[in-house]
């Protein structure tokens, strides 16, 4: 069976209700705006980076840090690490609840990896974002608002794939990450209209899956 | 439903993994029999085809794979019809009259109840007993019975002949032979009461045997000294597949007339009876000589 869902396992979600100021400037936080801090560790990051900027579009909440962690989930330091902590900071408690509460939503029906192979050896996170929020389209440097195909795969089947996205539709490469990422990944972000973005991810996903049927085009 | 999960639903169906089953393998073809089956000419041994000129067991039958061919199983449906046609056969009532048997009937009230109450064929009528008490001769050496048993075809067919030979035997060898007597719905005890009745020294039952395959028309003899009620099978001596392709009529009778006059000269039947003495009369009786192949009665023919 290939494109089954792999969900996300959200390993921990913490909250501090008052952060120290220390602790908010070195998380990139701002202590003149933000007091409180809502911390969520995840197993796939790529889908938390999607769930913290939907995040922004459901509370006034701001992703102060976000970071993947090297080699990924398969060797993460406990059993709470995972492969990714993220961090929202707001104004107070219930502003990051709100936050929170929409991140745990879209990760828990939305953005996941999907497997690209019979045997699940391959993952690909083919995601479309109809609307960036306030985290990505700064990442992404897009206006906020507009659409972005969020591309991930392992370094050769990403390339190819990214190859045949931009050449399935009218898309622009807003940032590539070649591979290594930190979790041995490689990734886009094509930004163009919904249905440019939907084709594009579309292409993505099939060129991967295609790769992993021949790898050696035999 | 999200926009990636609607655009992974889409590549899904068009990639064919929609399906939660993978998808079946193809059935291989399978060639349609051909209109007739009969074995090859490969399958039949001559060797076995020889042999089966020589007996009427089942051999040199061929086959096909692994069955048999389509002429022996209707030879084989054939022959089961006769033996059920046999066991289902009813003696008829003015049978016996018309033959100047002495006609004696057992406490079976009708065919159906004859096949499941072997209790009943085994002990006289009312109406016989007084029928056997002002009729029969008494007392005799030996009483042969005729008697219809498992089947009737049997007993109209050749047990007449059996009679005759066999009656003609005793008086041969000067013993006294009571009247002949026809049994209807008997079993093979029922020659005790009848012996007992009429005082005989041996009492003898003619009846039609237990069908097999293709012989409806097989007849046993049980003999028994000093017939009694109560007399088991281990007081009795035997003789079966008395038909023209077994035992026929004539070498049987004295076979039985032998058996008869051992009965006599030992005062015992059955398992205490010594027959060491009399192997090679009994053989001779049963005709040890030259005897034409019997051959398996063709019930169907099919042109090859």
């Amino acid at each position: 069976m290939i494109l089954e869902p792999i969900p996300p396992k959200i390993l921990a979600v913490r909250r501090i209700h008052a952060a120290h100021a220390s602790v908010l400037a070195s998380y990139g936080a701002d202590p003149e705006r933000h007091t409180a801090l809502g911390l969520v560790t995840c197993d796939q990051d790529d889908p938390t980076y999607v769930a913290l900027d939907e995040a922004t579009k459901h509370a006034p909440v701001d992703v102060v840090f976000a970071r993947s962690f090297y080699a990924g989930a398969a060797h993460a330091s406990g059993r709470l690490s995972g492969e990714i902590l993220g961090v929202l900071a707001g104004a107070g408690p219930d502003e990051v609840e709100e936050g929170l509460r929409a991140l745990i939503r879209c990760l828990e029906h939305d953005a996941r990896f999907y497997r690209a192979d019979e045997r699940g050896e391959i993952a690909v996170f083919p995601h479309v974002i109809s609307s960036l929020g306030t985290y990505l389209s700064r990442e992404a440097g897009l206006p906020q608002g507009s659409s972005m195909a969020y591309l991930v795969a392992p370094p050769i089947e990403a390339t190819i794939g990214m190859d045949a996205a931009l050449k399935a539709a009218a898309v622009t490469a807003a940032r590539v990450f070649p591979p290594p990422t930190e979790t041995n990944f490689a990734a886009a972000w094509l930004a163009g209209e919904l249905d440019a973005c939907k084709a594009a991810a579309t292409a993505f996903a099939e060129a991967v899956v295609e790769v992993g049927r021949r790898p050696r085009e035999r | 439903m999200s926009v990636t999960t609607t655009l992974i639903e889409v590549l899904r169906a068009r990639l064919g993994a929609a399906d939660p089953l993978p998808p079946a393998p193809a059935l291989p073809t399978i060639e349609a029999p051909p209109a007739r089956v009969f074995p090859s000419p490969r399958t039949r041994g001559r060797f076995a085809e020889e042999a089966s000129t020589h007996t009427t067991a089942l051999l040199g039958i061929g086959h096909v794979g692994t069955r048999y061919a389509t002429d022996v199983v209707l030879q084989f449906q054939a022959e089961l019809a006769v033996a059920h046609e046999a066991v289902e056969a009813v003696l008829p009532d003015d049978w016996a009259e018309a033959q100047k048997l002495l006609p004696l009937r057992s406490q079976v009230q009708d065919h159906h109840q004859f096949l499941l109450r072997p209790d009943l064929g085994r002990r006289l009528h009312p109406d016989s007993v007084q029928l056997l008490r002002q009729k029969a001769a008494r007392p005799v050496d030996v009483q042969p019975i005729l008697a219809d048993g498992l089947s009737a075809v049997a007993c109209m067919g050749s047990g007449l002949a059996l009679l005759g030979s066999f009656t003609r035997e005793c008086e041969a060898r000067g013993w006294k032979v009571g009247t002949p007597i026809c049994a209807k719905f008997a079993r093979v005890w029922l020659e005790d009461e009848i012996g007992e009745e009429v005082g005989a020294k041996i009492a003898a039952i003619l009846l039609g045997e237990r069908p097999g395959l293709g012989t409806g028309d097989g007849l046993s003899a049980y003999l028994v000294f000093e017939p009694r009620v109560g007399k088991t099978d281990g007081d009795r001596n035997m003789m079966s597949n008395i038909h023209a392709r077994g035992t026929p009529p004539e070498q049987a009778a004295k076979r039985l007339a032998l058996l008869a006059g051992a009965m006599m000269a030992q005062r015992t039947s059955g398992v205490r009876l010594d027959l060491s003495a009399l192997r090679a009369e009994l053989g001779e009786a049963a005709g040890t000589g030259y005897r034409a192949p019997q051959r398996r009665e063709r019930l169907v023919e099919i042109a090859p």
